[in-house]
Protein backbone atom coordinates (compact mmCIF):
# COMPACT_ATOMS: atom_id res chain seq x y z
CA UNK A 1 0.00 0.00 0.00
CA UNK A 2 1.15 3.46 -0.59
CA UNK A 3 1.50 6.19 1.78
CA UNK A 4 -0.98 8.13 2.13
CA UNK A 5 -1.36 12.10 1.15
CA UNK A 6 -2.20 12.44 5.09
CA UNK A 7 -2.84 9.83 7.64
CA UNK A 8 -4.21 10.64 11.18
CA UNK A 9 -4.02 8.20 13.51
CA UNK A 10 -5.99 7.63 16.76
CA UNK A 11 -5.45 11.57 17.00
CA UNK A 12 -6.37 13.62 20.53
CA UNK A 13 -5.63 17.31 21.52
CA UNK A 14 -6.21 18.85 24.89
CA UNK A 15 -5.42 22.86 24.61
CA UNK A 16 -4.98 23.65 28.49
CA UNK A 17 -6.74 26.87 28.92
CA UNK A 18 -7.10 29.48 32.51
CA UNK A 19 -9.65 27.12 32.86
CA UNK A 20 -8.34 23.87 32.58
CA UNK A 21 -7.76 21.64 29.93
CA UNK A 22 -9.88 21.24 26.67
CA UNK A 23 -10.28 18.41 24.72
CA UNK A 24 -10.73 19.54 21.07
CA UNK A 25 -10.07 16.28 19.40
CA UNK A 26 -10.84 12.57 20.37
CA UNK A 27 -9.49 9.86 18.72
CA UNK A 28 -9.41 11.06 15.13
CA UNK A 29 -8.45 8.54 12.61
CA UNK A 30 -8.81 8.86 9.22
CA UNK A 31 -6.14 8.65 6.03
CA UNK A 32 -6.33 10.58 2.71
CA UNK A 33 -5.12 8.47 -0.35
CA UNK A 34 -3.44 10.35 -3.08
CA UNK A 35 -5.41 12.07 -5.24
CA UNK A 36 -8.52 12.00 -2.99
CA UNK A 37 -11.11 14.41 -2.19
CA UNK A 38 -11.95 14.20 1.14
CA UNK A 39 -14.52 16.77 2.90
CA UNK A 40 -14.58 17.17 6.50
CA UNK A 41 -18.11 18.42 7.27
CA UNK A 42 -19.34 19.68 10.87
CA UNK A 43 -20.49 22.63 13.01
CA UNK A 44 -18.18 25.33 14.59
CA UNK A 45 -16.48 24.21 17.46
CA UNK A 46 -15.85 20.54 16.60
CA UNK A 47 -12.36 21.60 15.70
CA UNK A 48 -11.91 21.87 12.34
CA UNK A 49 -9.41 24.48 12.45
CA UNK A 50 -7.47 22.29 14.77
CA UNK A 51 -7.61 19.78 12.28
CA UNK A 52 -5.90 22.25 9.39
CA UNK A 53 -3.13 23.30 11.95
CA UNK A 54 -2.50 19.74 12.63
CA UNK A 55 -2.20 19.02 8.87
CA UNK A 56 0.08 21.99 8.38
CA UNK A 57 2.33 21.33 11.31
CA UNK A 58 1.41 24.33 12.81
CA UNK A 59 0.46 22.55 15.92
CA UNK A 60 1.00 18.86 17.34
CA UNK A 61 -1.02 16.30 18.53
CA UNK A 62 -1.33 15.29 22.46
CA UNK A 63 -1.82 12.18 21.65
CA UNK A 64 -1.47 9.92 18.20
CA UNK A 65 0.45 10.59 15.14
CA UNK A 66 -0.06 13.06 11.91
CA UNK A 67 1.87 11.65 8.83
CA UNK A 68 2.19 13.52 5.37
CA UNK A 69 3.10 10.55 2.07
CA UNK A 70 4.61 8.45 4.98
CA UNK A 71 6.27 11.13 7.42
CA UNK A 72 5.70 12.00 10.73
CA UNK A 73 4.56 15.50 11.35
CA UNK A 74 7.36 17.50 13.55
CA UNK A 75 7.73 20.92 12.57
CA UNK A 76 5.67 23.62 9.92
CA UNK A 77 5.10 21.64 6.36
CA UNK A 78 6.06 23.62 2.91
CA UNK A 79 4.39 20.82 1.20
CA UNK A 80 0.95 22.17 0.85
CA UNK A 81 -1.07 24.88 -0.28
CA UNK A 82 -3.40 26.06 2.00
CA UNK A 83 -6.96 28.28 0.97
CA UNK A 84 -8.43 30.33 3.59
CA UNK A 85 -12.11 31.49 4.03
CA UNK A 86 -10.61 35.23 3.92
CA UNK A 87 -8.91 35.14 0.40
CA UNK A 88 -5.58 36.39 2.73
CA UNK A 89 -4.45 38.30 -0.70
CA UNK A 90 -1.56 40.94 -0.12
CA UNK A 91 -3.50 43.97 -1.01
CA UNK A 92 -0.16 45.73 -2.31
CA UNK A 93 0.67 42.95 -4.73
CA UNK A 94 -1.19 42.70 -8.18
CA UNK A 95 -2.69 39.52 -9.24
CA UNK A 96 0.20 37.92 -10.86
CA UNK A 97 2.41 38.89 -7.99
CA UNK A 98 -0.28 37.52 -4.95
CA UNK A 99 0.66 33.98 -7.07
CA UNK A 100 4.00 34.70 -7.35
CA UNK A 101 4.77 35.38 -3.85
CA UNK A 102 4.38 30.82 -3.19
CA UNK A 103 7.62 30.74 -6.02
CA UNK A 104 9.01 33.75 -5.28
CA UNK A 105 9.89 32.91 -1.05
CA UNK A 106 10.61 29.22 -2.13
CA UNK A 107 13.03 30.58 -4.21
CA UNK A 108 12.04 28.73 -7.42
CA UNK A 109 12.75 29.86 -10.90
CA UNK A 110 10.24 32.71 -11.68
CA UNK A 111 10.41 33.06 -15.57
CA UNK A 112 8.95 29.70 -15.51
CA UNK A 113 6.71 29.94 -13.00
CA UNK A 114 5.38 33.05 -13.94
CA UNK A 115 4.13 31.46 -17.16
CA UNK A 116 2.24 28.78 -15.18
CA UNK A 117 1.13 31.67 -13.29
CA UNK A 118 -0.68 33.08 -15.94
CA UNK A 119 -1.95 29.70 -17.24
CA UNK A 120 -3.43 29.19 -13.75
CA UNK A 121 -5.10 32.52 -13.67
CA UNK A 122 -6.50 31.68 -17.27
CA UNK A 123 -8.21 28.17 -16.17
CA UNK A 124 -10.02 29.85 -13.35
CA UNK A 125 -11.12 32.54 -15.98
CA UNK A 126 -9.05 35.47 -14.54
CA UNK A 127 -7.14 36.03 -17.84
CA UNK A 128 -6.83 39.95 -18.69
CA UNK A 129 -6.67 40.53 -14.50
CA UNK A 130 -3.09 40.15 -13.81
CA UNK A 131 -1.90 43.42 -13.48
CA UNK A 132 -5.26 44.79 -11.29
CA UNK A 133 -4.71 45.22 -7.46
CA UNK A 134 -6.83 42.81 -5.25
CA UNK A 135 -9.04 45.86 -4.53
CA UNK A 136 -10.48 45.53 -8.05
CA UNK A 137 -11.43 42.16 -8.14
CA UNK A 138 -14.88 40.75 -6.46
CA UNK A 139 -15.04 38.08 -3.54
CA UNK A 140 -15.10 35.49 -5.99
CA UNK A 141 -12.51 36.57 -8.12
CA UNK A 142 -9.83 36.78 -5.14
CA UNK A 143 -10.94 33.42 -3.59
CA UNK A 144 -9.90 32.20 -7.04
CA UNK A 145 -6.69 34.37 -6.86
CA UNK A 146 -5.99 32.33 -3.59
CA UNK A 147 -6.41 29.46 -4.93
CA UNK A 148 -3.77 29.52 -8.14
CA UNK A 149 -1.48 30.94 -5.09
CA UNK A 150 -2.01 27.39 -3.19
CA UNK A 151 -1.64 25.37 -6.25
CA UNK A 152 1.38 27.14 -8.64
CA UNK A 153 4.14 25.02 -6.58
CA UNK A 154 2.23 22.08 -7.50
CA UNK A 155 1.85 20.72 -3.84
CA UNK A 156 1.01 17.18 -3.84
CA UNK A 157 -1.78 18.05 -0.93
CA UNK A 158 -4.58 21.02 -0.91
CA UNK A 159 -5.87 22.21 2.65
CA UNK A 160 -8.78 24.05 2.08
CA UNK A 161 -10.60 26.09 4.93
CA UNK A 162 -14.27 27.19 4.25
CA UNK A 163 -13.06 28.67 1.14
CA UNK A 164 -16.38 29.37 -0.47
CA UNK A 165 -17.56 30.47 3.29
CA UNK A 166 -17.64 34.29 2.77
CA UNK A 167 -19.05 34.57 -0.37
CA UNK A 168 -22.93 35.05 -1.95
CA UNK A 169 -24.85 31.92 -2.46
CA UNK A 170 -24.66 32.30 -6.07
CA UNK A 171 -20.97 32.80 -6.41
CA UNK A 172 -19.72 29.97 -4.20
CA UNK A 173 -21.92 27.33 -5.93
CA UNK A 174 -20.27 28.78 -9.39
CA UNK A 175 -17.03 28.34 -7.36
CA UNK A 176 -18.02 24.65 -6.38
CA UNK A 177 -18.28 23.67 -9.79
CA UNK A 178 -14.89 25.41 -10.63
CA UNK A 179 -13.17 23.96 -7.88
CA UNK A 180 -14.69 20.63 -8.90
CA UNK A 181 -13.61 20.68 -12.69
CA UNK A 182 -10.11 22.57 -11.77
CA UNK A 183 -9.74 19.00 -9.06
CA UNK A 184 -10.92 16.70 -12.11
CA UNK A 185 -7.96 18.21 -14.17
CA UNK A 186 -5.41 18.09 -11.43
CA UNK A 187 -6.13 15.00 -9.27
CA UNK A 188 -4.80 16.87 -6.20
CA UNK A 189 -5.40 15.40 -2.41
CA UNK A 190 -7.50 17.67 -0.44
CA UNK A 191 -8.92 18.23 2.51
CA UNK A 192 -11.75 20.34 2.30
CA UNK A 193 -13.14 21.67 5.31
CA UNK A 194 -16.86 23.27 5.33
CA UNK A 195 -20.03 23.58 7.46
CA UNK A 196 -22.17 23.07 4.26
CA UNK A 197 -23.41 19.57 3.68
CA UNK A 198 -24.40 20.19 0.05
CA UNK A 199 -20.88 21.79 -0.72
CA UNK A 200 -19.52 18.94 1.02
CA UNK A 201 -21.41 16.09 -0.63
CA UNK A 202 -20.95 17.70 -4.10
CA UNK A 203 -17.18 17.55 -3.96
CA UNK A 204 -16.16 14.75 -2.55
CA UNK A 205 -14.86 10.95 -2.57
CA UNK A 206 -15.82 10.76 0.94
CA UNK A 207 -17.18 13.13 3.80
CA UNK A 208 -15.91 12.92 7.57
CA UNK A 209 -18.48 13.69 8.99
CA UNK A 210 -17.81 15.58 12.43
CA UNK A 211 -19.74 16.04 16.19
CA UNK A 212 -18.11 18.60 18.57
CA UNK A 213 -16.98 18.63 21.89
CA UNK A 214 -15.11 17.08 22.11
CA UNK A 215 -14.26 16.97 17.81
CA UNK A 216 -15.14 13.26 17.27
CA UNK A 217 -15.45 11.46 14.19
CA UNK A 218 -19.32 10.60 13.73
CA UNK A 219 -18.90 8.69 9.97
CA UNK A 220 -16.90 8.55 7.01
CA UNK A 221 -19.62 8.29 4.43
CA UNK A 222 -19.04 7.20 0.84
CA UNK A 223 -19.60 9.29 -2.07
CA UNK A 224 -20.75 6.97 -4.40
CA UNK A 225 -22.05 9.49 -6.66
CA UNK A 226 -20.49 9.54 -10.32
CA UNK A 227 -18.07 12.23 -12.17
CA UNK A 228 -18.08 14.74 -13.09
CA UNK A 229 -20.62 16.22 -10.89
CA UNK A 230 -23.24 18.84 -11.89
CA UNK A 231 -25.54 21.46 -10.35
CA UNK A 232 -28.10 18.64 -11.22
CA UNK A 233 -26.75 16.04 -9.34
CA UNK A 234 -27.81 17.66 -6.27
CA UNK A 235 -31.24 16.66 -7.55
CA UNK A 236 -30.60 12.99 -8.27
CA UNK A 237 -32.16 10.69 -5.91
CA UNK A 238 -28.59 9.53 -4.27
CA UNK A 239 -27.25 12.77 -3.55
CA UNK A 240 -30.82 13.24 -1.77
CA UNK A 241 -30.28 10.11 0.29
CA UNK A 242 -26.76 11.01 1.22
CA UNK A 243 -28.00 14.37 2.23
CA UNK A 244 -30.95 13.09 4.15
CA UNK A 245 -27.98 10.31 5.86
CA UNK A 246 -25.84 12.96 7.10
CA UNK A 247 -28.63 15.24 8.67
CA UNK A 248 -29.60 12.47 10.32
CA UNK A 249 -26.38 11.80 11.68
CA UNK A 250 -26.10 15.25 12.96
CA UNK A 251 -29.94 14.83 14.62
CA UNK A 252 -28.90 11.49 16.38
CA UNK A 253 -25.75 14.02 17.96
CA UNK A 254 -27.90 16.72 19.16
CA UNK A 255 -26.30 18.97 16.42
CA UNK A 256 -29.46 19.66 14.28
CA UNK A 257 -32.97 19.85 16.20
CA UNK A 258 -35.36 17.46 14.66
CA UNK A 259 -38.62 18.92 13.92
CA UNK B 1 -29.96 69.53 -17.18
CA UNK B 2 -26.15 70.04 -16.84
CA UNK B 3 -25.06 72.53 -14.30
CA UNK B 4 -22.30 74.04 -14.00
CA UNK B 5 -20.52 72.37 -11.07
CA UNK B 6 -16.64 73.63 -8.78
CA UNK B 7 -14.19 71.03 -9.39
CA UNK B 8 -13.85 69.24 -6.03
CA UNK B 9 -10.53 70.39 -5.88
CA UNK B 10 -11.39 73.99 -5.78
CA UNK B 11 -13.45 73.58 -2.67
CA UNK B 12 -10.71 74.24 -0.20
CA UNK B 13 -9.35 77.19 -1.85
CA UNK B 14 -13.08 78.62 -2.60
CA UNK B 15 -13.81 78.54 1.10
CA UNK B 16 -10.46 80.21 1.96
CA UNK B 17 -10.78 83.18 -0.38
CA UNK B 18 -14.14 83.51 1.48
CA UNK B 19 -12.39 83.81 4.44
CA UNK B 20 -10.06 86.18 3.75
CA UNK B 21 -13.12 88.50 1.63
CA UNK B 22 -14.99 88.63 4.50
CA UNK B 23 -11.62 89.11 6.97
CA UNK B 24 -10.42 92.28 4.66
CA UNK B 25 -14.19 94.03 4.54
CA UNK B 26 -14.86 93.27 8.22
CA UNK B 27 -11.82 95.05 9.09
CA UNK B 28 -12.29 98.05 6.72
CA UNK B 29 -15.47 98.75 7.63
CA UNK B 30 -15.72 98.27 11.22
CA UNK B 31 -12.36 100.04 11.62
CA UNK B 32 -10.62 98.01 13.29
CA UNK B 33 -6.63 99.24 14.09
CA UNK B 34 -3.88 97.22 12.38
CA UNK B 35 -2.32 96.97 16.07
CA UNK B 36 -5.38 94.44 16.54
CA UNK B 37 -6.11 93.17 13.73
CA UNK B 38 -4.34 93.67 10.37
CA UNK B 39 -6.19 93.21 7.23
CA UNK B 40 -5.26 90.73 5.16
CA UNK B 41 -3.84 92.61 2.56
CA UNK B 42 -1.64 94.26 4.77
CA UNK B 43 0.11 91.03 5.77
CA UNK B 44 0.29 90.57 1.78
CA UNK B 45 2.19 93.41 1.75
CA UNK B 46 4.42 92.71 4.32
CA UNK B 47 4.84 89.21 2.87
CA UNK B 48 6.16 91.22 -0.24
CA UNK B 49 8.84 94.21 1.51
CA UNK B 50 10.10 91.79 4.22
CA UNK B 51 10.67 88.49 2.39
CA UNK B 52 14.41 88.50 3.07
CA UNK B 53 14.37 88.96 6.53
CA UNK B 54 12.01 86.16 7.00
CA UNK B 55 13.63 83.86 4.35
CA UNK B 56 16.65 84.24 6.09
CA UNK B 57 14.12 82.87 9.47
CA UNK B 58 12.31 80.82 7.51
CA UNK B 59 15.32 78.58 6.43
CA UNK B 60 16.47 78.52 10.16
CA UNK B 61 13.49 76.91 10.88
CA UNK B 62 13.02 74.77 8.31
CA UNK B 63 16.65 73.10 9.18
CA UNK B 64 15.33 72.26 12.63
CA UNK B 65 11.99 70.77 11.80
CA UNK B 66 13.62 68.70 9.06
CA UNK B 67 16.83 67.21 10.96
CA UNK B 68 14.05 66.70 13.48
CA UNK B 69 11.72 65.37 11.60
CA UNK B 70 13.44 62.75 9.74
CA UNK B 71 15.56 61.90 12.72
CA UNK B 72 12.00 61.05 14.09
CA UNK B 73 11.31 58.67 11.57
CA UNK B 74 14.42 57.22 11.00
CA UNK B 75 14.52 55.82 14.88
CA UNK B 76 11.03 55.55 15.32
CA UNK B 77 10.23 52.97 12.43
CA UNK B 78 13.29 50.44 13.22
CA UNK B 79 12.94 50.74 16.73
CA UNK B 80 8.72 49.65 16.34
CA UNK B 81 9.68 46.61 13.90
CA UNK B 82 12.11 45.43 16.45
CA UNK B 83 9.65 46.22 19.38
CA UNK B 84 7.38 44.08 17.28
CA UNK B 85 9.40 41.36 16.43
CA UNK B 86 10.91 40.83 19.88
CA UNK B 87 8.04 40.53 22.58
CA UNK B 88 10.08 41.13 25.75
CA UNK B 89 11.39 44.39 23.90
CA UNK B 90 7.80 45.32 23.62
CA UNK B 91 7.41 44.59 27.25
CA UNK B 92 10.15 46.01 28.72
CA UNK B 93 10.26 48.99 26.69
CA UNK B 94 6.91 50.13 26.02
CA UNK B 95 5.59 51.10 29.26
CA UNK B 96 8.98 53.30 29.74
CA UNK B 97 8.14 54.55 26.18
CA UNK B 98 4.67 55.61 27.07
CA UNK B 99 5.38 56.80 30.77
CA UNK B 100 8.16 59.06 29.19
CA UNK B 101 5.19 60.85 27.48
CA UNK B 102 3.81 62.02 29.88
CA UNK B 103 5.97 64.89 30.55
CA UNK B 104 4.85 67.72 28.34
CA UNK B 105 7.90 68.36 25.80
CA UNK B 106 7.09 72.31 26.35
CA UNK B 107 8.46 71.47 29.99
CA UNK B 108 11.87 69.91 28.90
CA UNK B 109 12.66 72.82 26.62
CA UNK B 110 14.25 74.84 29.01
CA UNK B 111 16.09 71.71 30.39
CA UNK B 112 17.45 71.12 26.39
CA UNK B 113 18.89 75.01 26.69
CA UNK B 114 20.76 74.31 29.75
CA UNK B 115 22.27 71.13 28.30
CA UNK B 116 22.75 71.97 25.02
CA UNK B 117 22.94 75.35 24.02
CA UNK B 118 21.02 78.18 22.07
CA UNK B 119 22.01 76.94 18.93
CA UNK B 120 20.36 73.95 16.77
CA UNK B 121 20.70 71.18 18.77
CA UNK B 122 17.47 71.79 21.63
CA UNK B 123 15.33 72.64 18.61
CA UNK B 124 16.19 69.76 16.66
CA UNK B 125 16.08 67.80 20.20
CA UNK B 126 12.15 68.98 20.65
CA UNK B 127 11.09 68.30 16.95
CA UNK B 128 12.33 65.12 17.61
CA UNK B 129 11.02 63.81 20.83
CA UNK B 130 7.75 65.56 19.64
CA UNK B 131 7.71 63.58 16.33
CA UNK B 132 8.92 60.33 17.67
CA UNK B 133 5.82 59.13 19.55
CA UNK B 134 3.25 58.93 17.15
CA UNK B 135 5.82 57.09 15.06
CA UNK B 136 6.35 54.73 17.05
CA UNK B 137 3.14 54.26 17.94
CA UNK B 138 1.44 53.74 14.56
CA UNK B 139 4.39 51.75 12.95
CA UNK B 140 3.96 49.19 15.63
CA UNK B 141 -0.08 48.78 15.75
CA UNK B 142 1.10 48.74 11.78
CA UNK B 143 3.76 45.85 12.17
CA UNK B 144 0.96 43.70 14.17
CA UNK B 145 -1.66 44.70 11.28
CA UNK B 146 -1.41 41.57 9.41
CA UNK B 147 -3.84 38.74 10.62
CA UNK B 148 -3.00 35.21 11.94
CA UNK B 149 -3.41 33.14 8.61
CA UNK B 150 -0.57 35.71 6.43
CA UNK B 151 1.89 34.02 9.64
CA UNK B 152 0.26 30.76 8.89
CA UNK B 153 0.42 31.30 4.89
CA UNK B 154 4.13 32.16 5.15
CA UNK B 155 5.06 28.89 7.07
CA UNK B 156 3.61 27.02 4.99
CA UNK B 157 6.15 28.66 1.67
CA UNK B 158 9.01 27.43 4.40
CA UNK B 159 9.44 31.73 4.76
CA UNK B 160 12.10 32.55 6.73
CA UNK B 161 11.82 35.30 9.56
CA UNK B 162 13.43 37.91 6.96
CA UNK B 163 11.34 36.83 4.31
CA UNK B 164 8.41 37.66 6.58
CA UNK B 165 9.02 40.78 7.47
CA UNK B 166 10.07 42.18 4.41
CA UNK B 167 7.38 40.47 2.59
CA UNK B 168 4.25 40.74 4.57
CA UNK B 169 4.62 42.64 7.72
CA UNK B 170 6.62 45.82 6.07
CA UNK B 171 4.45 46.29 3.48
CA UNK B 172 0.79 45.99 5.50
CA UNK B 173 2.47 48.29 8.01
CA UNK B 174 3.21 51.33 5.79
CA UNK B 175 -0.35 52.77 6.17
CA UNK B 176 -0.24 52.77 9.39
CA UNK B 177 3.48 54.26 9.31
CA UNK B 178 2.36 57.02 6.84
CA UNK B 179 -0.44 58.18 8.95
CA UNK B 180 2.12 58.38 11.79
CA UNK B 181 4.41 60.50 9.90
CA UNK B 182 1.67 62.74 8.87
CA UNK B 183 0.64 63.00 12.53
CA UNK B 184 4.49 63.91 13.16
CA UNK B 185 4.38 66.43 9.97
CA UNK B 186 2.58 68.70 11.72
CA UNK B 187 4.04 68.34 15.42
CA UNK B 188 7.32 69.01 14.22
CA UNK B 189 6.86 72.78 13.61
CA UNK B 190 5.01 73.20 17.28
CA UNK B 191 8.77 71.34 18.48
CA UNK B 192 10.93 73.77 16.27
CA UNK B 193 9.14 77.05 17.30
CA UNK B 194 8.90 75.91 21.23
CA UNK B 195 12.33 75.48 21.22
CA UNK B 196 13.04 78.98 19.19
CA UNK B 197 10.64 80.46 22.19
CA UNK B 198 12.73 79.29 24.95
CA UNK B 199 16.21 80.62 23.42
CA UNK B 200 17.05 81.58 19.86
CA UNK B 201 18.66 84.16 17.77
CA UNK B 202 17.30 82.97 14.60
CA UNK B 203 13.97 81.15 13.64
CA UNK B 204 10.66 82.02 12.74
CA UNK B 205 9.64 81.43 16.29
CA UNK B 206 12.40 84.09 17.14
CA UNK B 207 10.82 86.36 14.86
CA UNK B 208 7.27 86.06 16.42
CA UNK B 209 8.62 86.87 20.06
CA UNK B 210 10.64 90.19 18.67
CA UNK B 211 7.16 90.95 16.86
CA UNK B 212 5.43 90.31 19.57
CA UNK B 213 7.47 92.78 21.82
CA UNK B 214 7.76 95.66 18.72
CA UNK B 215 3.63 95.38 19.22
CA UNK B 216 3.75 95.02 15.47
CA UNK B 217 1.19 92.94 15.14
CA UNK B 218 1.22 92.65 11.20
CA UNK B 219 4.52 91.09 10.89
CA UNK B 220 3.35 88.39 13.30
CA UNK B 221 0.20 87.78 11.56
CA UNK B 222 2.76 87.50 8.43
CA UNK B 223 5.21 85.20 10.27
CA UNK B 224 2.05 82.65 11.27
CA UNK B 225 1.38 82.95 7.43
CA UNK B 226 4.49 81.51 7.21
CA UNK B 227 4.46 78.80 9.56
CA UNK B 228 0.87 77.43 7.95
CA UNK B 229 2.63 77.41 4.80
CA UNK B 230 5.39 75.23 5.54
CA UNK B 231 3.24 73.04 7.98
CA UNK B 232 0.96 72.49 5.11
CA UNK B 233 3.83 72.08 2.78
CA UNK B 234 5.42 69.47 4.49
CA UNK B 235 2.23 67.73 4.94
CA UNK B 236 1.52 67.80 1.13
CA UNK B 237 5.15 66.12 0.76
CA UNK B 238 4.17 63.14 3.20
CA UNK B 239 1.09 62.88 1.45
CA UNK B 240 2.43 62.49 -1.83
CA UNK B 241 5.18 60.15 -0.89
CA UNK B 242 2.38 58.17 0.52
CA UNK B 243 0.12 58.00 -2.80
CA UNK B 244 3.43 57.31 -4.85
CA UNK B 245 4.18 54.60 -2.44
CA UNK B 246 0.93 52.67 -1.94
CA UNK B 247 -1.20 53.18 -4.63
CA UNK B 248 -3.14 50.63 -3.78
CA UNK B 249 -4.20 51.66 -0.57
CA UNK B 250 -7.89 52.35 0.69
CA UNK B 251 -7.60 56.13 1.10
CA UNK B 252 -5.93 56.79 -1.75
CA UNK B 253 -8.73 54.39 -3.80
CA UNK B 254 -11.01 56.14 -1.97
CA UNK B 255 -9.93 59.27 -3.05
CA UNK B 256 -9.39 58.54 -6.91
CA UNK B 257 -13.05 56.61 -6.83
CA UNK B 258 -11.87 54.07 -9.36
CA UNK B 259 -8.59 52.02 -10.54
CA UNK B 260 -4.89 54.26 -10.22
Amino acid sequence: MTAAALALTEVGKIYRTASGPVQALDGIDFRIAEGEFLSILGPSGCGKSTLLSLASGLEFPTSGTVEQAGRRIDRPVTDIGIVFQTDVLLDWRRVLDNVMIQPQIRGLDLKAYEQKARDLLALVGLAGFEDKYPYELSGGMRQRVSICRALIHNPPLLLMDEPFGALDALTREQMVMELHQLWLRERKSVMFVTHDIQEAILLAQRVLVMTPRPGRIAEIVEVDLPFPRRPETMESRRFVEIVAHVRHLFERHGVLKKY
Amino acid sequence: MDRFRIPTSLDGPIVGLLILIVWETGVRIGGVPAYLLPPPSAIAQRLFTDWDQLLYHFAATTLEVVIGFVLAIVVSIPLAALLAQIRIFERMLYPVLVASQTIPKVAIAPLLVVWFGFGLMPKVLIAFLICFFPIVVDSLVGFRSAPKEVSWLARSMGASRWQTFVNFQVPAALPHIFAGVKVASTLAIVGAIVGEFVAADRGLGYQLIVANGALDVTLSFTVLVVLSLMGVALFALVDRVERWALPWHVSQRLKHGGSP
